[in-house]
């Protein structure tokens, strides 16, 4: 189900009509939001709800298990058992046909003439999102970070609870579950925030990047002709901007519903085309996943604790891993490629041509670290690398004569919206969106909150699915 | 932070302009519509899966659409057809769906615009990727997507701003966006097109009355036309051999399971029966495909009662000549025996 579909509407007002009803024990309540969380996940693909019943299985008892057992050797054993089933639940599921490919690819290369079928199996929605958070939480229990949950109930709607389950935030056991052991109920300003979260979060989806941004970068990114200089930097641009309005969307409703049951999610986003440098832009971009990278790879790999030379190597792989967490494409492992090399180049500016952020300078940097992410996005969006190359080639004005695609008004509107975007992110990146809505007068804040709504109203989204479902 | 305040503030404004939204369009002359959307269509072929050897399920392009009307076959049959046809699609991809995917033995009428039956069997093609997107749509439905169209037919029925329409019709943001026109760096030159028809929740569709009455309107689908045929001149050409083809071998295997077609060519008029006349040739594409199908056909111009017939915009038929048409063809095809499947008979 989609947050913004109408079925999601009438879901969860039952939801919240139930939770606040008096018909309900504390536990009754925790029960109904675990059923409707798999309803919410069973009215896309019912059967797929048995992988979210196995993974929730295997790490209950694996966490049981390894909250008693002292024995290295067989915590470690119940700590593999879920990561087998976790990661081979993502093998099998999202990398089975990349990784055929790509022994076809090589064995072929001998010579062998070897010939696979695709399997066409269907990709369960969210699966990168619930196995990461689940394996978060036997890694911590293995390595006793954190308390076992109390009851089935709370571990089984830790893993489900259907606000973040299909694309995030990916949270710790110990800052959600812990949350679900004594009775929650949003206060009247908590639940009235929540609304405004879920409006601001379908204001960023459906208005600004299904009706603003979506047409400019189809149009770019599915032509087959050579680009002119401004469509391939528009296209990109405009991805860019889609891409964030769409995560960061789908981050700010799913807090926002959270917040009306009162459940406090972590925010995921904190304006990262602000960001001063490319250490900056992994705080800030989608961080409930680079945090998970950091505390499950990067550290495990040396992290910072053993000589440059394995500190970059931990960092090149903890990103070429997080980009092929994205899509089992080689695209998708440049992206990361390309953000590993930015991550160790400004470690080296940092150690050999230091210099002082000032407000002067601070902007450029910024602006600097925008334009060379929107190279990676070049890769990240195109599906093959003919398209990526024929972008970038395009973006760095070696095809002058490239193809018109855009018309003036599209390249109008996007240059707007970006621009009003990295100026936003800009003067907001100390601050929150809850701070600034402190300092405006309540009837400035309605009307903010009106024209969002009316704007989402007349927009009329047809249900387009989120980007990051696919990851 | 007085949220409250700012709630019931919002929530005001939020009812005052979208009332306003809303009677802003009705003053243009827009108003509340069903969208033939693919989940329309999806609701329609779910009935196959239960239609019995005594029902009619209607294929083809728009003119199957427009020219066919369900009432006045009901009227004459007792049974109201499945309508599946798809506007600008060749038939091929449903038929095969319906002979590959269902065990339906009853009759199915092919509509036959040659310039798209004929067109191609490439599946990036539009006349092949449309039709084929609904039967992809209909396998892959969602209980949430289902669910949405449902709940979604309520506001279609009463909100004129709640449209799917696209182009010039177009109501919604990113319409209203894709209207606005600075200099001439992308020349779109694909004329304005309006959606002439009405669509009811069983895909009966039927002409908008302002394309028999306003010729200025009509006038302005007949250049969508033109300007289609001159794309088709310097297209490819008509892909005869591997159309006829798909056709036939999925005709067999639905014959063989006593399932029956019948060939229908819709009423065209004008530079457009002229056009094509000269593109896809009666003889050459129409008489080869009914000769080789050993079913029953019928071409609008075989019969003197079809002879006056004009299409507005000379592709469909007004809702008057069309209930007309449905009437007269059906009583023609009993005569002939083609609906022996049908309770009447």
């Amino acid at each position: 189900m989609l947050f913004n579909s109408l079925s999601f509407v009438v879901f969860l007002v039952i939801v919240l009509a139930l939770y606040y009803s008096k018909l309900f024990n504390w536990t009754s309540k925790k029960r109904m939001l675990l059923f409707a969380s798999y309803v919410f996940y069973g009215l896309w693909n019912p059967p797929l709800v048995i992988l979210l019943w196995i993974s929730t299985m295997v790490d209950w008892v694996a966490g049981k298990k390894l909250a008693v057992e002292d024995n290295q050797k067989r915590r470690k054993l119940w700590l593999m058992l879920s990561m087998f089933v976790n990661l081979g639940f993502l093998a099998f599921f999202k990398y089975r046909d990349f990784l055929l490919d790509n022994f076809t690819t090589v064995v072929n290369t001998y010579g062998y003439g070897y010939q696979t079928q695709p399997m066409d199996i269907i990709l369960p929605m969210g699966i990168s999102f619930y196995t990461f958070q689940t394996m978060s939480y036997t890694i911590d229990m293995y390595l006793r970070r954190t308390e076992r949950a109390k009851t089935f109930l709370d571990f089984a709607l830790y893993v489900t609870f259907f606000p973040q389950l299909v694309a995030g935030p990916i949270v710790r056991a110990q800052d959600l579950i812990s949350q679900f052991y004594e009775e929650k109920r949003a206060t009247v300003n908590q639940f009235i925030w929540g609304i405004f979260l879920l409006t601001l979060g379908l204001f960023q989806k459906v208005v600004m990047a299904d009706t603003l941004l979506s047409d400019a970068v189809d149009t770019v990114y599915g032509s087959d002709k050579i680009l002119n200089f401004w469509d391939a930097w528009m296209g990109t641009l405009a991805f860019s901007g889609q891409i964030f309005f769409d995560f960061a969307g789908y981050s700010t409703c799913a807090i926002g519903i959270a917040l009306m049951l009162g459940i406090i999610l972590p925010d995921n986003f904190k304006y990262p085309y602000g960001s001063l440098g490319f250490s900056d832009l992994w705080k800030r971009w989608h961080i409930t996943l680079s945090s998970w990278l950091r505390d499950y790879l990067y550290i495990p790999l040396g992290g910072n604790k053993h000589g440059v030379v394995r500190m970059y190597a931990a960092l090149m792989i903890t990103m070429l891993l997080g980009g092929l967490w994205h899509g089992a494409a080689w695209t998708f492992i440049v992206w990361g490629g390309l953000h590993g090399s930015y991550l160790i180049l400004e470690r080296l500016q940092r150690q050999y041509l230091p210099f002082k952020i000032t407000k002067w300078n601070g902007m450029f940097l910024a602006f600097t670290t925008f334009t060379c992410v929107n190279i990676t996005w070049v890769f990240f969006r195109a599906k093959e690398f003919k398209t990526a190359w024929n972008m970038i080639t395009s973006m760095f004005y070696l095809n002058p004569e490239g193809e018109k695609v855009l018309t003036s008004f599209d390249i109008l509107k996007v240059g707007m919206v970006i621009g009003l975007l990295f100026i936003c992110h800009w003067f907001m990146r100390n601050t929150s969106v809850e701070a600034v809505s402190k300092r405006l007068s309540p009837i400035v804040l309605a009307v903010v909150w009106a024209v969002m709504f009316f704007l989402v109203v007349i927009s009329q989204g047809s249900g387009e699915q989120f980007i990051y479902f696919q990851f | 932070m007085h949220l409250k305040q700012s709630l019931i503030i919002a929530v005001t404004l939020v009812i005052i302009s979208v009332t306003a939204w809303e009677l802003f369009w009705r003053s243009q002359g827009v108003y509340p519509t069903l969208d033939d959307n693919e989940a329309l269509w999806a609701n329609q072929r779910a009935r196959v899966e239960k239609a019995t050897n005594n029902d009619i399920l209607l294929m083809g392009s728009s003119r199957v659409l427009f020219d066919m009307q369900l009432d006045q076959w009901q009227e004459q049959t007792g049974i109201r057809p499945i309508q599946l046809a798809s506007v600008g699609s060749s038939p091929l991809p449903i038929f095969h769906d319906v002979v590959e995917n269902t065990k339906f033995n009853g009759t199915i009428l092919v509509g036959v615009t040659p310039g798209l039956f004929f067109s191609t069997t490439n599946p990036d093609a539009q006349p092949w990727q449309w039709p084929q997107s609904k039967v992809d749509f209909y396998k892959k439905r969602t209980y949430a997507q289902m669910s949405n169209h449902l709940l979604s037919i309520p506001l279609q029925k009463n909100l004129a701003f709640i449209s799917e329409d696209q182009g010039v019709d177009g109501v919604k943001l990113k319409e209203l966006l894709g209207k606005i026109s600075i200099g001439n760096r992308v020349v779109d030159s694909m004329p304005p097109f309006h959606a002439f028809g009405e669509i009811a929740l069983d895909r009966n569709l039927k002409m908008k009355q302002i394309t028999v009455t306003d010729t200025a309107y009509a006038n302005s689908v007949i250049k969508v036309w033109r300007f289609f045929m001159k794309a088709a001149a310097s297209g490819p050409p008509p892909d005869k051999a591997s159309t006829m083809a798909f056709f036939l071998k999925d005709l067999k295997k639905f014959k063989a399971r006593g399932g029956q077609v019948i060939l229908v060519r819709c009423p065209s008029s004008g530079s457009l029966r002229f056009g094509e006349n000269m593109g896809v040739p009666r003889a050459n594409f129409w008489d080869d495909l009914v000769k080789q199908s050993h079913v029953k056909a019928y071409h609008f111009e075989d019969y003197e009662s079809f002879k006056n017939l004009k299409c507005p915009e000379e592709s469909h038929l007004s809702g008057k000549d069309a209930a007309y048409f449905t009437t007269e063809i059906v009583k023609i095809m009993k005569a002939d025996g083609a609906l022996s499947n049908s309770k009447n008979n």
